[in-house]
């Protein structure tokens, strides 16, 4: 579904680094592990196409990010990938409910997908563990944890092919890391969706398929 | 993408509801300005309607037009009765209708004039004077009252009336061996008329028979009414005639002729020209404060510009979100421009509600204070067009965040 081609990356500041080689198919699971600042939040940037290319392709489906317009990336962005970031999910402004309804708010064929709204909410919600009280409740009442479940359950609302995940389990501890992706994994779609998600956290490998380790990619 | 635009707002509600007042503020200031002054000169225009000039003594034409018609600044000398005679006889005029000022009751301005000042004089869009109760007063010990005098002093067809010497009632001393009697009231015109009390001439020189140089000197109680010779009550001077001609074609060479009268310094006083230069010299104040104003507005559209820009670093977690989920940076850019729209709206509308309320209590402040009325109204084309520049002022200048958003590339804010 979703392949690199000798992705390369120079920074303003300077430094240059050249990607490992990513290939991924529906329903799998990769993991990017590595320390920080070894470009990680970089590459889920340019897969989410949210960053231009410089060197290398990126070809997701049929579609090549090289020709592709910024705007057109967008579009495409909204209708096939989901992405949940390491914190400061949620706009503190809107309900829960509302800020899970972000995910199909910007693309007509992922609402097309999700048949009743408010009914794929609480499946999702009550999918990941969440109490469906808190649909309603002020997005600041909520625990990193819950806060992070949300997120989840936005970027995987309305069925996108891709979810891109940065660090998501970093402010939590591991007990709760470990409910968190046992819930993210069951709720996740294997027939339809992959999942990419980066973490410096090497203990979660058991929940992927594949794992690629940036340090090992360096040395 | 509006309900996420007003719980954007709602989220910063007091910095954006203070720029908002603020905006409503300036404009409230500038229409308030405008509205009074276009109230008071058309306040103005409309007391005074088909009279096409005011005969009086040659001095100042607008000190004679805003003491005969409203009542205000220095009263202004005589001009004698066979002067008015004299013109009275010119073939081109239609109408002279001779009025006396000077004496009032109960702060109320006392006009003696003729009866046919009821015929002859007209208000607003040339409406005629009509009566609410009774009939114009016939004899000189009657007297008309204007629908404001009425209402007020609680009068009506039948009240007894003295009359106080001089316009204020502390300082002048009564003519209270004298009363008249009320035979009719006239209805509301929103004008001088409506705060006049009307008398007869001759009744009027009565009054001053026994007065000499603003003392009396004898009380009419001592002088039988049949005894005095018949012409003893015609006055020997009254205060300017308002004239009607039999065509306005003629105005200006009447008016050079009543110039050139060569027995009195007389002039013929035409009310429109009169009031225009009222107008011209309110108008160069006007139209300092109407500068200020626009200042004003122009410093809020500043303002609320800055509190956007300011605004967009704590919503870089709210825009990366969007952004994430795929809206596209015109979205974001959209977002920031409806945003000045929105303060826009809100502060016209409530600047509407806020002048009408000003406007009202304004127009009653007018009313009070010269007698004047202007029709009530709520929005006019000129307010319009200026409302139209303000939001298109401020949509132009939130361009200037928008492209900031609009600019700023999402990597940046994802990571």
């Amino acid at each position: 579904m979703l392949q690199t081609l000798g992705l390369e990356y120079h920074y303003q500041h300077g430094k240059q680094i050249v990607f490992p080689e990513i290939e991924i198919e529906r329903g799998q699971r990769l993991l990017i592990s590595g320390f920080s600042g070894c470009g990680k939040t970089t590459l889920l940037s340019l897969i989410a196409g949210a960053l231009r290319l410089q060197t290398g392709e990126i070809k997701f489906d049929h579609h090549d990010y090289s020709s592709m317009s910024s705007l057109v990336l967008d579009k495409f962005r909204a209708d096939h990938i989901g992405y949940i970031f390491q914190t400061l999910n949620l706009i503190p402004f809107l309900s829960v409910s509302e800020n899970i309804a972000l995910g199909v708010r910007f693309s007509q064929s992922r609402k097309s997908r999700v048949a009743s709204l408010n009914q794929e909410i609480d499946r999702l919600v009550a999918s990941l563990g969440l109490e469906k009280e808190v649909l309603s409740a002020p997005v600041n009442r909520l625990s990193v944890g819950q806060q992070q479940r949300v997120a989840v359950a936005r970027a995987v609302l309305g069925k996108p092919d891709l979810i891109l995940a940065d660090e998501p389990t970093s402010a939590l501890d591991s007990d709760t890391t470990k409910k968190f992706l046992n819930e993210v994994m069951e709720t996740f779609d294997s027939t339809k969706q992959a999942i990419i998600m980066v973490s410096h956290d090497a203990s979660i490998a058991p929940y992927f398929d594949s794992v690629i380790d940036f340090n090992k990619h360096y040395a | 993408m509006l309900s996420l635009l007003l719980k954007s707002m709602r989220s910063r509600i007091i910095p954006t509801s203070l720029v908002t007042i603020s905006l409503m503020a300036s404009m409230v200031l500038l229409l308030s300005i405008e509205r009074i002054q276009q109230g008071a000169e058309e306040g103005f225009n409309r007391s005074i309607s088909g009279v096409d000039a005011i005969i009086g003594p040659r001095s100042s034409s607008l000190e004679l037009v805003l003491y005969t018609v409203f009542h205000l600044g220095r009263p202004t000398n005589n001009i004698t009765t066979k002067t008015i005679n004299d013109v009275k006889l010119r073939s081109d005029i239609s109408w002279l209708v001779p009025i006396a000022l000077g004496d009032s009751h109960r702060g109320f301005r006392v006009v003696a004039t003729e009866p046919n000042y009821f015929q002859h004089i007209r208000y607003g869009n040339n409406q005629p004077l009509t009566f609410s109760k009774g009939v114009a007063f016939a004899e000189l010990s009657e007297a008309t009252l204007g629908s404001d005098v009425a209402e007020k002093l609680n009068y009506s067809v039948g009240s007894e009336i003295q009359i106080t010497h001089g316009s204020i009632e502390s300082i002048g001393s009564k003519h209270d061996d004298f009363s008249f009697k009320v035979t009719g009231v006239l209805n509301k015109t929103g004008t001088p008329i409506d705060q006049a009390i009307f008398l007869d001439l001759k009744g009027y020189e009565l009054l001053h028979l026994g007065w000499k140089s603003g003392k009396k000197v004898f009380s009419l109680d001592d002088v039988g009414l049949s005894s005095l010779p018949a012409d003893a009550l015609n006055p020997k001077t009254v205060t300017a005639a308002f004239v009607g001609l039999k065509s306005k074609l003629t105005l200006f060479n009447f008016s050079k002729n009543i110039r050139e009268y060569p027995k009195e310094a007389i002039s013929a006083v035409i009310p429109g020209i009169a009031l225009s230069e009222l107008w011209s010299i309110v108008g160069l104040v006007d139209k300092g404060f109407r500068l200020l104003s626009w200042i004003i507005i122009a410093i809020s559209i500043i303002a609320m510009v800055t509190l956007i820009i300011a605004s967009l670093d704590n919503r870089k977690q709210e825009m990366t979100i969007y952004r994430a989920n795929g809206a596209s940076p015109k979205f974001l850019a959209a977002m920031v421009v409806y945003e000045s729209l929105v303060i826009g709206l809100v502060a016209i509308i409530g600047a509407i509600i806020l002048v009408t309320i000003v406007t009202y209590f304004a127009t009653t402040q007018l009313n009070l204070a010269l007698g004047v009325s202007p029709s009530f109204k709520w929005i006019s084309l000129n307010e319009v067009k200026v409302f139209s520049i303000i939001l298109l002022a401020g949509v132009l200048s939130s361009l200037i965040p928008a492209a900031m958003v609009f600019r700023k590339n999402l990597h940046q804010t994802l990571s």
